[in-house]
C-alpha cells in the first residue's frame, strides 16, 4: 500500500499534507509514528476515570496531530470532541467519544497496512 | 552572521514546549540539522529550563493547552521574570480562536502559528525571528554601550567642575557631597509628606546631580573676596551675591546642551538657591512657590551644611545649633513645609552625612574601576553586565550547593516557589513550584498554618527590616523535624512599597533542639520515674502560686511505710519497680493542674488547688495509692498543709508538710494529717532538725 492509498483509506487529505510538510518520506515517518501516540490510550482512561480535564487535554492532542498530518476524518471527530469537552462532560459526549474510536480504529488499520507493505 | 551554519561556532538552542511527542518529534525534524533542541513535555518544564538556559535559549516555540502550566502560565512567568524581553516566542496553537491570539500577542509573543503549518513557513519564520533578535539584541548593547559612556563622562564632568569650584572657595571638598545627600534626604521626605511635591525618581536623581553645580558662578568672583577672613563690606557683599546670576549665564551661554533637563535643573538651582520664600532673597526677589522646588530645598542644604562645616570666617555650629537657628528664622524663611521636613529627618542627617566620606571614597573607587573596565573596549557594558551576573550566578549556586541548606524564592504574582537543588532534594519536591498556598504536596509537608504563620510574618515586615526568623516543624520523607527559616521580605522600591514575595534558607535544627529538649526535660525530672524532680517541682509551685494569687492550695508529701522491708525482702530491683509503680499510681490519681514529684529516695509531694474542701481531694488521692504491689502491700503516711494555714512561702509549707507526714507517722503510719498548730514543735521526717541524716522514725 502507497502513503497515498494509505491516507484515501483513513479518509484523509494526501495532497494536502504533501503540500504544507513537503517531504514524502517525513510524512511516511510520522505517519508511521501516529501508531506509537499514546494520546488515545490516555483519551479512554481519562473517559473511564471520568477525569474529563485529562480526556480534554488527551482529544486535543489527538486533533493537534491529527491536524498536523491531515488525517481529516480522525480530525474532524477529535476536534468535536475537544470543542464539547472543553467545557466539561455532557450529554453528547459519550456518543462523540465513540465516533473518535470508530474513527481512530479505521485510521491505525490503514496505517498498519502501509507499515506491513513497508517493513521497517 | 554569516557562521551561523559553521562547525566551529556553537549552533543556537530552540526550547520546544509541547505536550505531544509526536508533535515535538515533528519539529524537531524539521529544525533539528540547524539549530540545538531542547524539549519540554509540559508549562513547568519549560519555565525550569529558561531558569536554567537564560538567554541560551534563543527561540521557544511553544504550545497553549498542556498539563502542569499551560502556554499562558510560562509566557506570565517569562513576563514576570522579564524573560520575554529577550527570548522571542512563537506561539503554535490549533487553539486559534481570537481571544487566544490576542492574548498570546499581549503577553508579548512575536508569531502565533495556527495548526497545521506549512513546514517552509514556519522554518522561515523561526529563521527570521532569531536573525531579528539577534540583530537588535546587538543595537540595544551598542546604545546601552553609549548611554553608559554619556553617564560616565557627563556624572565626572560635573564632578570636576564642582571641585574647581570648591578648590578656589577653600571648601573641605564635601560640600558638594553634602548639599547631594542632603538636597535628596530632603526631596524624598517631601515627597512622602506632601504630594504637592512628589517627583518621581529620576527627577529627583537630576536635581541631586545638578546640585552640585549650584556654587559654580563663583569662579569668577575674586579670590580674595572669596577667601576673605573678616566680615563682607557691603560692596563685597554686593559682588559675591552675584554669583548666582553668573552660574545662570555660563550655563545659559552653553552653546549647546539648552534642552537637557540637567541643564534647565541646574540653572534653576544657581540662580535662585539664596532666594527666600518672603521674597528677601536674592537675585530676583522670588517669593514662595515663585521659587523652583529644586532651588528651595537646595537652598536650605547649603545653608545647613554651611553652619555645620568650618568656613575662613567662622568655626563649625554643632547639628543641634545649626537646626535651631535655621528653625529660628537667622538664616532667612524657608517654606514651612520644608522646616516641617527639616525637623523630621533630623535624626537621621548626622548619620547619613557622616557616610559620604565613606561613599566618597567608593565612588572614586566605581570611578578606577570604570575607567579600567573602559579600557578593555573588547567588553561592552552590556557584555560586561552578563559577565558579573553570570560570576555572581556560579558563585551563587556554588555556595547554595555547598551549605545544605534548603535555600527559597518566593514570588507573588505568578505565585511560585523555587527551591535551590540541594533543598528540593532534601524535601523531595520539584525546584519550582507553582502556587504553594494550594499545592497539596507543600501543605502536607508544612501544614497549611505553618505557611500561613510564615506568610504573615513576612507580608508583616517593612522594607527597613524585612528580616524574620521562624521556628516550625515539618515532615521530611514522613518524619517530623524542627526547622529553623531565616527569610528576607522582598518589597518593591514603589511608594507605598508592595510585597512582592520572598527569599530565605531553613535548616535542620532538629538535633539540636531535640538535644536540648533533652537536657531540660534530664534537668527537670526525676530519671526513675519521669515524675519532676524536687527542685523543678519547687519552681514550678512558686511560679503557680505567684500566678494565681487568689487561689488556695494544698501541699502534701508522703513516704511508703515499711519501704525498708521491700528492699530487704526483694531486692534493689523490686524497689525500683515499686517506686516506678508509685509514680504511675499518682499520676493517674492527680489531676491536669496538681503537680506531683518525687522528693528523693521514696518520697513524693504533690501540690493542688482546691475550691471547698481540700480533705476531700485529699482523701481521694489518698486511697488511690493504697493497695499491693505484686505480693508488697503498699500503704502510705502523709502530711499536708494547706496554704491558708500557713501563707504560700515554698520553704515554710513544705517545713509544715513533713511536720504533719512526722504527726502521721507518730500516729502509727498508714494515714494521712492536716498541718495544724499542735505540729510546730514536731520534728520533722525529710529535713530532720536535730541535723542527723537518719530519719527520725520509720
Amino acid at each position: 500500500m502507497t502513503l497515498k492509498e494509505c491516507y484515501a483509506a483513513l479518509e484523509g487529505d494526501y495532497e494536502g499534507v504533501i503540500g504544507r510538510l513537503r517531504s514524502e518520506k517525513m510524512v511516511q515517518k510520522f505517519v508511521l509514528k501516529f501508531l506509537n501516540d499514546k494520546s488515545y490510550e490516555l483519551l479512554e482512561v481519562s473517559m473511564a476515570e471520568k477525569n474529563y480535564e485529562e480526556a480534554f487535554r488527551a482529544a486535543h492532542t489527538i486533533k493537534g496531530v491529527c491536524q498536523n498530518l491531515s488525517f481529516t476524518k480522525l480530525y474532524e471527530s477529535s476536534h468535536r470532541l475537544t470543542d464539547n469537552l472543553r467545557s466539561g462532560y455532557g450529554a453528547e459526549t459519550d456518543g462523540l467519544v465513540r465516533q473518535v474510536s470508530e474513527d481512530y480504529k479505521q485510521t491505525i488499520a490503514a496505517i498498519e497496512e502501509l507499515q506491513a507493505g513497508n517493513p521497517a | 552572521m554569516s557562521y551561523i551554519n559553521g562547525k566551529d561556532s556553537p549552533r543556537q538552542t530552540i526550547l520546544i514546549a509541547d505536550d505531544s511527542e509526536m508533535n515535538r518529534s515533528i519539529l524537531t525534524d524539521m529544525l533539528g540539522d540547524e539549530y540545538e533542541i531542547i524539549e519540554a513535555e509540559n508549562g513547568v518544564e519549560a519555565v525550569s529550563i529558561l531558569q536554567k538556559y537564560g538567554n541560551s535559549i534563543s527561540l521557544l516555540l511553544l504550545d497553549i493547552v498542556m498539563p502542569e502550566m499551560d502556554g499562558f502560565g510560562v509566557l506570565t512567568v517569562m513576563n514576570k521574570h522579564r524573560w520575554i524581553e529577550d527570548i522571542p516566542v512563537i506561539v503554535i496553537s490549533a487553539e486559534n480562536a481570537s481571544v487566544h491570539v490576542e492574548r498570546a500577542y499581549e503577553l508579548g509573543v512575536t508569531e502565533f502559528i495556527s495548526r497545521p503549518f506549512d513546514a517552509l513557513i514556519l522554518h522561515r519564520r523561526v529563521v527570521n525571528t532569531i536573525l531579528l533578535y539577534a540583530k537588535q539584541k546587538r543595537l540595544i548593547d551598542l546604545v546601552a554601550d553609549q548611554i553608559y559612556e554619556k553617564e560616565q563622562q557627563s556624572g565626572l564632568m560635573v564632578d570636576i567642575l564642582s571641585h574647581i569650584v570648591e578648590f578656589r572657595n577653600g571648601e573641605s571638598g564635601l560640600h558638594v557631597l553634602h548639599i547631594r545627600t542632603l538636597t535628596e534626604i530632603l526631596l524624598k521626605h517631601l515627597g512622602h509628606r506632601n504630594s504637592l511635591y512628589q517627583l518621581p525618581r529620576t527627577e529627583i536623581s537630576l536635581i541631586c546631580t545638578a546640585s552640585a553645580l549650584h556654587d559654580i558662578g563663583k569662579i569668577s568672583i575674586p579670590g580674595e573676596i572669596l577667601n576673605k577672613p573678616g566680615r563682607l563690606t557691603d560692596e563685597e557683599f554686593a559682588e559675591m551675591k552675584k554669583h548666582t546670576l553668573i552660574g545662570a549665564e555660563m550655563l545659559k551661554a552653553l552653546p549647546m546642551h539648552q534642552q537637557e533637563p540637567l541643564i534647565k535643573k541646574a540653572y534653576e538651582i544657581c540662580r535662585w538657591h539664596h532666594e527666600r520664600y518672603d521674597g528677601r532673597g536674592y537675585p530676583d526677589g522670588l517669593k514662595g512657590n515663585e521659587i523652583p522646588i529644586s532651588a528651595q530645598v537646595v537652598a536650605l542644604a547649603d545653608v545647613y551644611d554651611a553652619l555645620t562645616s568650618e568656613r575662613v570666617y567662622k568655626k563649625a555650629f554643632s547639628h543641634e545649633v545649626a537646626v535651631k537657628m535655621i528653625l529660628d528664622g537667622q538664616c532667612g524663611t524657608f517654606n514651612p513645609i520644608l522646616m516641617e521636613c527639616l525637623k523630621e529627618v533630623e535624626s537621621i542627617l548626622v548619620e547619613e552625612l557622616r557616610g559620604d566620606s565613606d561613599a566618597r571614597a567608593s565612588r572614586r573607587q566605581m570611578q578606577n574601576v570604570a575607567e579600567e573596565l573602559l579600557r578593555h573596549e573588547d567588553l561592552s557594558a552590556s557584555e560586561r553586565t552578563l559577565q558579573l551576573l553570570e560570576h555572581e550566578r556560579m558563585k551563587y549556586s556554588f555556595f547554595a550547593d555547598m551549605s545544605e541548606e534548603i535555600q527559597f524564592e518566593y514570588t507573588v504574582a505568578p505565585s511560585m516557589v523555587t527551591l535551590s537543588p540541594f533543598g528540593a532534594k532534601k524535601l523531595g519536591l520539584d525546584e519550582i513550584l507553582m502556587d504553594p498556598h494550594n499545592n497539596p504536596e507543600i501543605q502536607v509537608m508544612m501544614g497549611s498554618g505553618t505557611l500561613r504563620a510564615l506568610s504573615n510574618e513576612l507580608r508583616s515586615t517593612t522594607p527597613e527590616h524585612p528580616q524574620v526568623k521562624y521556628d516550625h516543624e515539618i515532615y521530611i520523607h514522613g518524619e517530623k523535624r524542627w526547622m529553623r527559616t531565616i527569610g528576607r521580605a522582598m518589597w518593591s522600591a514603589d511608594e507605598p512599597p508592595r510585597y512582592m514575595g520572598a527569599i530565605g534558607k531553613t535548616t535542620d535544627i532538629h538535633d539540636e533542639r531535640t538535644r536540648i529538649d533533652a537536657l531540660v526535660q534530664m534537668a527537670s525530672h526525676d530519671s526513675l520515674t519521669g515524675l519532676f524532680n524536687h527542685n523543678y517541682a519547687r519552681e514550678r509551685i512558686r511560679e503557680r502560686m505567684e500566678d494565681r494569687q487568689a487561689g488556695v492550695f494544698a501541699l502534701a508529701i508522703f513516704d511508703l511505710d515499711h519501704f525498708k522491708s521491700a528492699n530487704d525482702n526483694y531486692g534493689h530491683m523490686f524497689e525500683d519497680k515499686v517506686l516506678i509503680h508509685m509514680a504511675e499510681q499518682l499520676r493517674r490519681s492527680t489531676r491536669g493542674g496538681d503537680i506531683a514529684a518525687r522528693v528523693g529516695g521514696d518520697e513524693f509531694l504533690i501540690f493542688l488547688e482546691y475550691k471547698e474542701d481540700a480533705e476531700a481531694v485529699v482523701q481521694r488521692i489518698f486511697t488511690s495509692l493504697e493497695g499491693t504491689y505484686e505480693d508488697f502491700r503498699i500503704s502510705v503516711s502523709m502530711g499536708v498543709v494547706r496554704t491558708d494555714a500557713v501563707g504560700t512561702d515554698y520553704d515554710t509549707l513544705f517545713h509544715a508538710a513533713d511536720q504533719a507526714l512526722y504527726a502521721a507517722k507518730r500516729s502509727g503510719r498508714g494515714q494521712y494529717r492536716f498541718y495544724d498548730d499542735t505540729m510546730q514543735e514536731m520534728l520533722s521526717v525529710i529535713s530532720p532538725i536535730d541535723g542527723s541524716e537518719e530519719k527520725p522514725v520509720d
